[in-house]
């Protein structure tokens, strides 16, 4: 019989055999669970420090003051008084002009008050309940509200509420940090895990080709080419399990941002109940998360390399 | 060139007694011995020592012109490794691989150039009466085809040294002859040869000087 042409250029022909000795399905699955919970990890640390961000960058400069019975004359004024011919919240706004300079003061409009309630109370322009009159003031960077201003309104406007959104924030923004340092810690234990689970992959991948190694050992192989051998199959594994887990864990992720985007707003004006459009949202995806995610894969790669490289390394140390 | 001043080597760190014990003799460049000794005498421990796959628990040895040592880098094995072609008893064949591939092996680890690596497995396995089955796998070779094989591959990178263990167990008389011939000849060429065996017979046809070996002791130098 006629020999076949030889040699076959594209097969690995050492005779370790790598896809019997680390077979796909247990590492690949694995780390496309571990990658999976990785990726939703990342994402929720994203979207925590997102949060803190805005929050601390434009929510903390802003003030809310609420002005009950809104375009009622201020009760008690005498006709010679200049204040006789004001609502309420007009006294209030004419008080809150004195703010330093570059203070934006901003009375939401029906519309605007409407569309925050409706959550809560459904179509609230229908609604008997008296609506106060909501006041957005942001102070320009760096400045402060002054100390007494809900005492000096209240002295002029009585029944006066105003909420200093800074107080709110800082407590978020350490909720938020407290959020992105579980989020880490999860991380590292995501790759923690990842790591044992190559080890003993490869562990065991080295105990079912001893004889073979020992071959190729005593015929002149380094150790660099045993160990990048393994290497490379635990990352190619590695690297797809990565991607699957990364892929799957974009559906709830998109989900999940889809939620989350209405709180993300820094303004009263710019809130809205409404979900957005799922075209649009990948707009709304912060990059440094979409980094992040792609990242994963490479990540996971890298783990599984540098895992195994270690691994074989310090097997072969056995030998002379 | 092989020195050897009194070696010895223990299966364990701690065991008390060593499976080698005071070795001392050379052999030149070039030289021919013939490794004898009853079973259990140390021969195959004697043979896996020169072959680097284990390291002297005392003495000093020197391989191909570098001392062998704890010590000894292992990038220094390694290449030294790659000048030693090995004959096991049991072939240690890649059971998965084909005979060329099987072959070929040494050469790859080298990263010798595929087309002269084509070459020189074609011309070495119809040598040994192989050239028609390059592409069978080793597991499916008879015994004395994977002995062949194993000759094949301990040679074909042209080594400067040859360490062969009982090579003609399981070879015909006129294969075991050819062998002797071709080993003969490398030695003459300048390859170091050191042959362990029991056959007497084919000690008598090729007349050597002989080492031989009781308990891990040296009690011949034919030298």
């Amino acid at each position: 019989m006629e020999p076949k042409p030889w040699p076959f250029p594209f097969r690995p022909k050492d005779g370790l055999s790598l896809s019997e000795a680390l077979p796909d399905r247990s590492l690949f699955i694995l780390v496309a669970m571990m990658s999976f919970l990785a990726a939703l990890t990342l994402t929720g640390a994203t979207g925590a420090r997102t949060l803190s961000t805005r929050w601390a960058g434009g929510a903390a400069q802003l003030l809310t003051i609420q002005v009950s019975e809104p375009d009622q004359p201020l009760s008690g004024a005498s006709k010679s008084d200049k204040t006789a011919s004001q609502s309420r919240a007009e006294i209030v706004q004419a008080d809150l002009a004195t703010l330093p300079a570059g203070t934006q003061v901003h009375r939401l409009t029906q519309e605007e008050l409407a569309r925050l309630l409706t959550p809560w109370l459904g179509d609230a322009g229908k609604t008997a309940l008296p609506l106060p009159a909501v006041i957005e003031v942001r102070l320009a960077e760096g400045h402060e509200a002054p100390a007494d201003l809900e005492q000096t309104l209240n002295a002029h406007v009585p029944g006066t509420v105003v909420e200093h959104n800074a107080e709110w924030s800082s407590r978020l923004r350490a909720l938020a940090e407290s959020l992105m340092a579980c989020a880490a810690l999860a991380l590292v234990t995501v790759g923690g895990i990842a790591t044992m689970i190559t080890a003993l992959a490869t562990r065991a991948g080295l105990s079912t080709r001893r004889d073979i190694i020992e071959i190729l050992h005593g015929l002149g192989a380094t150790d660099s080419y045993i160990a990048g051998r393994f290497a490379s199959r635990t990352g190619g594994l590695a690297l797809g399990g990565g991607l699957l887990g990364t892929l799957l864990a974009m559906a709830p992720l998109l989900l999940l941002f889809r939620m989350a985007a209405p709180f993300a707003a820094s303004t009263l004006q710019a809130a809205t109940p409404a979900m957005p459009d799922w075209r649009t949202l990948p707009d709304l995806l912060p990059g440094d998360m979409l980094a992040g995610l792609a990242a994963l894969p490479c990540v996971a790669a890298f783990i599984g390399w540098t895992t195994t490289q270690i691994m074989v390394r310090i097997w072969l140390r056995r030998m002379p | 060139m092989i020195r050897l001043s009194n070696v010895s080597w223990r299966r364990e760190r701690k065991a008390s007694t060593p499976v080698l014990s005071n070795l001392s003799f050379s052999v030149p460049q070039g030289g021919f011995r013939w490794l004898l000794g009853p079973s259990g005498a140390g021969k195959t421990s004697l043979l896996s020592l020169l072959h680097v796959e284990n390291l002297p628990s005392d003495g000093t040895l020197c391989l191909l012109d570098k001392d062998v040592t704890a010590h000894t880098p292992r990038a220094v094995l390694v290449r030294l490794r790659q000048r030693i072609g090995m004959v096991h008893q049991d072939f240690r064949l890649m059971p998965d691989l084909s005979v060329a591939d099987n072959v070929a092996l040494p050469l790859r680890l080298q990263h010798r150039p595929e087309d002269k690596i084509t070459d020189e497995v074609h011309a070495i396995l119809k040598w040994v009466g192989l050239g028609n089955q390059l592409n069978v796998r080793a597991s499916r070779l008879s015994g004395g085809e994977q002995q062949r094989t194993a000759i094949a591959r301990a040679i074909v990178h042209r080594p400067g040294l040859i360490l062969a263990d009982e090579p003609t167990n399981a070879l015909e008389e006129p294969q075991a002859h050819k062998l002797l011939d071709m080993f003969s000849e490398l030695s003459s060429m300048g390859t170091t040869v050191i042959v362990a065996t029991h056959n007497e017979a084919l000690v008598r046809r090729l007349p050597r000087p002989a080492l031989t070996l009781e308990r891990g002791r040296l009690v011949q130098d034919g030298a």
